[in-house]
């Protein structure tokens, strides 16, 4: 009984999630496929933006974090929290106003000049790919653990009806897909956690605040200063303007929207971890010490929903990653259309558009094969955090605020930064203690700083 | 005290995202009821659609 109930709920997902696709309508266009024709309303802004950084990580790996380690993942968190509102305030706006712009590549290409865009580009879809391995290796595990297939012909139906929709509906199909995914997880995850607290805790509000000492104490006794330095950096800077928020900050109606959309998400992420976290706590009365971080949500789930609600909840799992993944396969095959293919051909609407979409199957199938070699959902996230911040990051803020940016900045930026943050992450992995992300970064820093002073310096002396 | 203020904060965390999850339901549903899922724009110039 148990077992048609749960298929019906999955089968009753699928059906509304195809419906809301189908609704979405085929991109005819390419600035339909790229940016949705830039008219996105705030609301669904906020909830794409939202869909997409709760991935695996900001949803099973924070539960996880909060059973393991209590409330230390809260104050690291608001570090994301605090990019988020940042970046509306400061950068998304000023993105916005760009003309004619797709893509990051895009902008840093009207900033600086068209080889920096290709290198952009050539990095943006590189991340991407990288990006969308780690969300198909989350969503093979998740769909081995409901339905027992092997785990790579789960990665396939994942990444196979995930690539379905994004390939023909492009953005806009991906944000509103993603608002759907969006309201399934951020209403029955939150609920999940009230009925934890009222049916599954025993005793009292006390018992909560006892577990939560007790795993915030052991968080901060088992993680060092040093790491949690290295953490709080990486959520701060390693998911700043991946394409895929990039791409939605170009997408809103407005400014303004741009700006908003930011700012809510950044607050929605606090009161997101806080339910993440308080969901690991509670789990702590529940699931057994010795589990996998990995596992402490899905086993939770099982633990205290019944077989129908188990279905749905882990069906909202694989949600939260396809919100993910579509966004990084549009964002990994306008970047190479726009920054890659562009720049050297001058294209008919109808081929971008197609090829478009057939780069959203080639980053799709680049990602099934990747998902086999990711070592672990964090891991596999904190390497590509690590080459993004130093690559991108330095080039495109100086880029955006500076009155005359400097082609061999950006060009020596973009390179160095990538180099070393690819040297210290796999080639001198123990070489220092401190993590890839900040050496990685002062280098990008500093090779911006060289490349303008020559640059200013060739210029003078002409 | 302490324990209930807390458990407190994490409800209003639980209610606060349950009321984003319906806010972007209603737009969802407002965005594809609409003959056009996401209204069509003249492709209008950044100019004019910023603020």
């Amino acid at each position: 009984m148990h077992t048609v109930l749960s298929v019906a709920v999955i089968v009753t997902y699928v059906a509304v999630l195809t419906f809301v696709a189908v609704r979405a309508r085929a991109a005819r266009e390419f600035a339909e496929f790229s940016l949705a024709r830039r008219a996105l309303p705030l609301a669904l802004v906020f909830g794409s933006l939202a869909a997409t950084y709760v991935g695996p990580v900001f949803s099973i790996g924070f539960v996880g974090r909060g059973f393991k380690s209590g409330l230390l993942f809260l104050g690291v968190g608001l570090a994301y929290a605090v990019q988020n509102i940042l970046v509306g305030l400061f950068v998304a706006p000023r993105l916005r106003l760009l003309k004619g712009c797709h893509t990051l590549g895009d902008a840093i290409g009207q900033k600086y000049a068209p080889k920096c865009q290709v290198l952009a580009g050539i990095i943006s879809v590189g991340l991407c790919a990288g990006f969308a391995a780690v969300m198909a290796k989350a969503g093979g595990d998740v769909l081995r653990s409901i339905f027992g297939l092997p785990h790579w012909s789960s990665v396939i139906v994942v990444v196979g009806i995930t690539a379905l929709y994004t390939t023909f509906g492009g953005l806009r199909a991906s944000v509103i897909t993603d608002a759907f995914q969006f309201s399934a997880f951020a209403i029955l995850l939150p609920l999940m956690l009230l009925l934890v607290l009222i049916f599954h805790l025993n005793g009292s509000a006390a018992t909560f605040v006892k577990e939560a000492s007790a795993a915030t104490t052991a968080g901060f006794d088992s993680t060092s200063p040093i790491k949690i330095l290295g953490l709080v950096a990486a959520f701060l800077l390693g998911e700043t303007l991946i394409p895929p928020y990039a791409n939605r900050a170009l997408a809103s109606k407005t400014t303004g929207v741009s700006r908003n959309g930011f700012v809510l998400a950044g607050l929605f992420s606090i009161v997101w971890f806080m339910v993440m976290i308080a969901l690991g706590i509670a789990a702590r009365g529940i699931v057994r010490g010795d589990i996998e971080e990995d596992k402490v949500l899905l086993k939770l789930v099982e633990s205290t929903m019944p077989g129908a609600g188990y279905a749905l909840l882990m069906v909202v799992l694989i949600s939260i990653i396809m919100s993910s993944l579509d966004s990084l396969l549009n964002a990994g095959a306008v970047s190479f259309t726009q920054d890659i293919v562009k720049p050297f051909a001058k294209v008919p609407d109808s081929t971008a558009l197609n090829i478009g979409r057939c780069a959203t199957i080639v980053i799709a199938a680049i990602a099934a094969v990747g998902a086999l070699a990711v070592p672990s959902i964090i891991d596999g996230l904190l390497i590509c955090y690590t080459i993004w911040a130093p690559a991108i990051l330095p080039v495109l803020i100086i880029g955006l605020w500076i009155k005359r940016p400097r082609p061999l900045a950006g060009i020596l930026s973009m390179g160095i930064g990538t180099l070393v943050a690819i040297m210290f992450q796999f080639v001198f992995p123990s070489a220092t203690e401190v993590p890839a992300i900040i050496p990685a970064l002062g280098a990008a820093l500093l090779a911006y700083m060289l490349g303008h002073w020559l640059e200013r310096a060739y210029e003078e002396r002409k | 005290m302490m324990g209930v203020v807390i458990v407190v904060l994490v409800v209003i965390a639980a209610l606060l995202a349950i009321i984003s999850g319906v806010w972007v339901a209603l737009a969802l549903i407002t965005a594809i009821s609409a003959r056009r899922a996401i209204p069509d724009t003249q492709c209008r110039t950044d100019g004019q659609s910023s603020e």
